[in-house]
């Protein structure tokens, strides 16, 4: 036992492997009690190198590539991605294709609002509505599968369009999906409301105010439940968006409850806006031609992700590759809301404010390692690696 | 010859082996019935079957740094005290094993030593995990032993003995105390959750923030015989509420009817419910449960005192 | 706020550190500032309650055939936004040695970004408060900044 004068500091490590986290990251909360003093964030674990790997493969490969930036929101990276490269290009896509583009925009975001429900459900303990939210947005996949053919890293951009036209058959069919979605999502409005013992985890913690929020420069719906108004759907309209606008929601508490308000409200919103399109869509062609050099340039695209805004900047010198792609997810800025949040609360709700801002790792870490040996210090380039792989797998099916 | 029979009491049947997969089983139709409310599909019927028997097959890891006999001897204790509580009650409707004036109170001690072995085996380890989760596991036991106790009580003066037998014998000729006594049934209800570390009371285990809390470190056989504790303590609180509450258990039929309905309950519960803080366990514990049952306590005391004078 | 008008706002406060002005999209504004003034150009846009810090965006333009290395240079963009006007801050730092103040003081949220710079390019950002790495391992060797032109993954056969 020890008998130091020293009170000691007791830090409970959340990560890189943690219940609480569905991706690798990690931190460090100092705790007095059951009460957090002090907290630090270490990011990378998911780190990639894809702003780098972008830059030696040409335009249209890297749609591809973005699109893997993250799982979740695989199609809004994409779009970006498109639709700064036809920016770039002086290239504009045909009506119906950005209406497209939109109906998936949304669907996805639908299905990244739900899984962030039923995400953070399981971190209060309220496993039921876990449950019941993930059974859900089983429906969600299927319809971004009758659209797209996938279910997850939809592809449905390519440069210049989408690759998918919406037949009527399949519009009849998201729209019987959303009839059964609408009705589910008032009622999980009604729940996070009205259930005392989830409200008892929800409200008045971790409180981000307007200031707070303005100062940190928070994004997306952890934002808007802070009461600042900042929706690039609304502020910067983009592919669909000026033809059919969607409604900005705003909660004013900036608690828990309020960003889990605001992302089933806004769920009501997309669901009115995909029937608006699918009832309207305008008609036409949904590609255009693309040169196959983009013109030089420099092009910065904001798009509102499900988790918020998110820019990608596009450089081109005129060849077939981009000179430079950086991309900012809306989980950076969010990030840094974490730590400065959790001083001063209890542990139980560390693991609630960390998924209160649906934080994407994936989307976080992308960029730039080409990874490294082990052991040694040279660096590992796309080919070893891939050389590396294909050996590795030889030899475990050897064995 | 008498030895004897006190051996397969202890590992045969009543307690032992029989009364080992009874709480499985019990395990098996909690978490079903929770699957179903969730909308899921659950587990197999030998699913937690395969799992003790998958873990007592695992080797024990002996994490550094923990005192390997205390590491050992935790599980084993856990696992005894619960099997010897099971000679004290009458299970299946049967009689008890052993009985004698007071059976009551050694019965409610044996059942407390599962949540002090895994407090300590949690604070034996190092991992922080384990010891957040033996903290809170501890002060929810500061909790909800009172008043469960109280709720135990509330019957027993009903019936003027503190046996159990005698009280299930009491509860079996007179009204169901479920109906005199709605709060202390409540109660017990709830303090069995408690006891169980079930949610919402889950806050000792709450994977989400300390992963596996006091039991983080136990792999293998350690943590096989905790599952089993878990499980007979489970049938033994359920069979106690009923023998109390739900007017005894005469035969095996009512045994297992009354103790499904409990079960029942609690599943409902847990799927209903949000896990609760410590601070928030703490508060609701003493700030109301407590109060109700001092309240409900007193009530029983004062009725009973008047039939005594009168 | 008509497009002239807001973006116009933006050019005229920072009027004095303006190197050169650049519209590379109609919504957007580019300021070309020395490195020097970068503080003081971010204080004057806070102060005057342009919207917020989006992000910083390291540029290598690389070194071309024959130019001297001395010359060549790394940009820095600090973009800010207020609704769907991007007002970017472009400082140039020298390849030889890269140095920039850090904007933390002003801007606090600006700590991931200027780290995810100093790590990815090897700019110095002096002065900010966690000069720790972000993303790259912590085995990562010292003075390997793969963002860089020269630090180049083999080409991948397509």
């Amino acid at each position: 036992m020890h008998t130091s004068e020293h009170r000691e500091q007791f830090i409970v490590p959340i990560g890189p492997q943690h219940p609480a986290l569905k991706e690798p990251g990690h931190f460090e909360f100092t705790v007095d009690g059951e009460t957090v003093t002090a907290a630090s964030a270490r990011l990378g674990y998911a780190h990639r190198g894809i702003e780098k790997a972008c830059e030696q493969r040409t335009w249209v490969q890297n749609l591809y590539l973005f699109e893997r930036v993250c799982g979740i929101c695989s199609h809004i990276h994409a779009t970006c991605y498109a639709a700064a490269v036809e920016k770039l290009a002086g290239v504009e896509a045909p009506p119906r294709a950005q209406a497209i583009r939109e109906v998936v925009a949304e669907l996805e975001r639908i299905h990244s609002h739900l899984l962030w429900l039923g995400v953070a459900a399981h971190e209060a303990g309220f496993d039921t509505l876990f449950m019941y939210t993930w059974r859900d947005r089983e429906t969600v996949m299927d319809l971004l599968e009758v659209i797209t053919g996938n279910r997850v890293n939809y592809s449905a951009n390519i440069l210049g369009g989408v690759k998918n036209d919406i037949t009527p058959e399949q519009s009849a069919e998201v729209l019987k999906g959303l009839d059964f979605l609408e009705k589910r999502i008032q009622h999980y409005l009604h729940v996070v409301q009205n259930d005392e013992f989830f409200l008892q985890r929800t409200r008045g913690i971790g409180v981000t105010t307007k200031e707070m929020a303005e100062r940190l420069g928070i994004v997306g719906p952890t934002a808007r439940a802070s009461g600042v108004a900042r929706d690039v759907r609304v502020d910067s309209p983009y592919i669909a968006y000026p033809q059919f606008p969607v409604n900005m929601m705003v909660e004013e508490s900036g608690d828990l409850e309020a960003r889990t308000v605001i992302r089933i409200k806004e769920l009501t919103e997309s669901c009115r806006v995909i029937r608006q399109i699918l009832e309207n869509m305008p008609e036409g062609e949904i590609e255009t031609k693309m040169p196959r050099r983009i013109k030089e340039g420099e092009v910065l695209m904001r798009v509102e992700a499900p988790r918020g805004e998110l820019w990608y900047f596009v450089k081109s010198n005129g060849g077939e590759k981009p000179e430079r792609v950086h991309v900012r997810t809306p989980t950076i800025p969010n990030m840094a809301s974490v730590v400065a949040l959790a001083v001063g609360h209890q542990l139980a709700d560390i693991p609630m404010i960390l998924a209160g801002i649906d934080p994407c790792f994936s989307c976080q870490d992308r960029a730039v390692i080409v990874n490294y040996a082990k052991g040694g210090h040279d660096h590992w380039t796309w080919e070893d690696l891939r050389r590396y792989g294909i050996e590795y797998y030889r030899k475990q099916r050897r064995v | 010859m008498n030895n004897i029979n006190g051996l397969i009491a202890l590992l045969l049947f009543p307690s032992g082996l029989f009364i080992m997969a009874g709480g499985l089983a019990y395990q098996w139709i909690d978490r079903k019935l929770v699957a179903q409310l969730q909308n899921r599909i659950g587990p197999r019927w030998f699913q937690p079957f395969a799992d003790v028997v998958k873990l007592l097959v695992k080797e024990e890891v002996i994490p550094e740094g923990a005192n390997p006999w205390l590491f050992q001897a935790m599980p084993i204790l856990a696992l005894a005290s619960a099997l010897t509580a099971v000679l004290y009650v009458p299970m299946f409707g049967l009689r008890a094993a052993y009985s004698f004036p007071g059976d009551l109170i050694v019965t409610v001690y044996l059942m407390s030593v599962l949540t002090i072995s895994i407090a300590l085996a949690g604070t034996n380890t190092l991992t922080r995990f384990s010891l957040v989760g033996a903290t809170r596991a501890l002060t929810q036991l500061f909790c909800y032993e009172a008043p469960f106790l109280l709720a135990l009580l509330g019957p027993a003066i009903a019936a003027g003995s503190w046996q159990i037998g005698e009280i299930a014998a009491y509860a079996g000729k007179n009204w169901w105390m479920i109906i005199t006594q709605p709060v202390g049934f409540f109660i017990a209800m709830v303090g069995l959750m408690g006891k169980l570390e079930l949610p919402p009371f889950d806050a000792p285990e709450a994977e989400t923030e300390i992963v596996a809390g006091a039991l983080t470190e136990y792999s293998g056989r350690g943590y096989a015989l905790f599952r089993l504790a878990q499980g007979v303590e489970l049938i033994v609180g359920l069979t106690l509420i009923s023998l109390f509450y739900l007017g005894g258990i005469s035969n095996p039929l009512f045994f297992i009817v009354k103790t499904l309905c409990l079960l029942f309950i609690l599943a409902a519960l847990q799927a209903l419910l949000t896990r609760l803080r410590i601070d928030q366990t703490v508060g609701l514990w003493w700030r109301f449960i407590a109060v109700l049952g001092l309240l409900q306590f007193l009530a029983i005391a004062i009725f009973a005192t008047w039939r005594w004078i009168g | 706020m008509s497009t002239e008008s807001v973006l116009q706002n933006g050019s005229e406060l920072l009027k004095e550190f303006t190197v050169e002005q650049l519209t590379p999209e109609e919504h957007r504004l580019d300021l070309v500032i020395k490195p020097e003034d970068l503080t003081a150009a971010v204080s004057r846009l806070q102060q005057a309650g342009w919207d917020y810090l989006a992000g910083i965006t390291g540029l290598d333009p690389g070194v071309k055939k024959g130019e001297d290395e001395g010359n060549s240079f790394f940009e820095v963009l600090y973009h800010f936004c207020s609704g769907r006007y991007v007002l970017t801050l472009r400082a140039r730092v020298s390849r030889k040695e890269p140095k920039i103040a850090s904007i933390c003081g002003i801007i606090p949220s600006a700590s991931f970004f200027e780290r995810e710079l100093m790590e990815m390019f090897g700019i110095t950002v002096v002065d900010t408060p966690n000069p720790e790495r972000l993303f790259l391992p912590d085995s990562w060797p010292e003075g390997v900044y793969p963002l860089r032109k020269d630090f180049a993954g083999r080409e991948v056969t397509a």
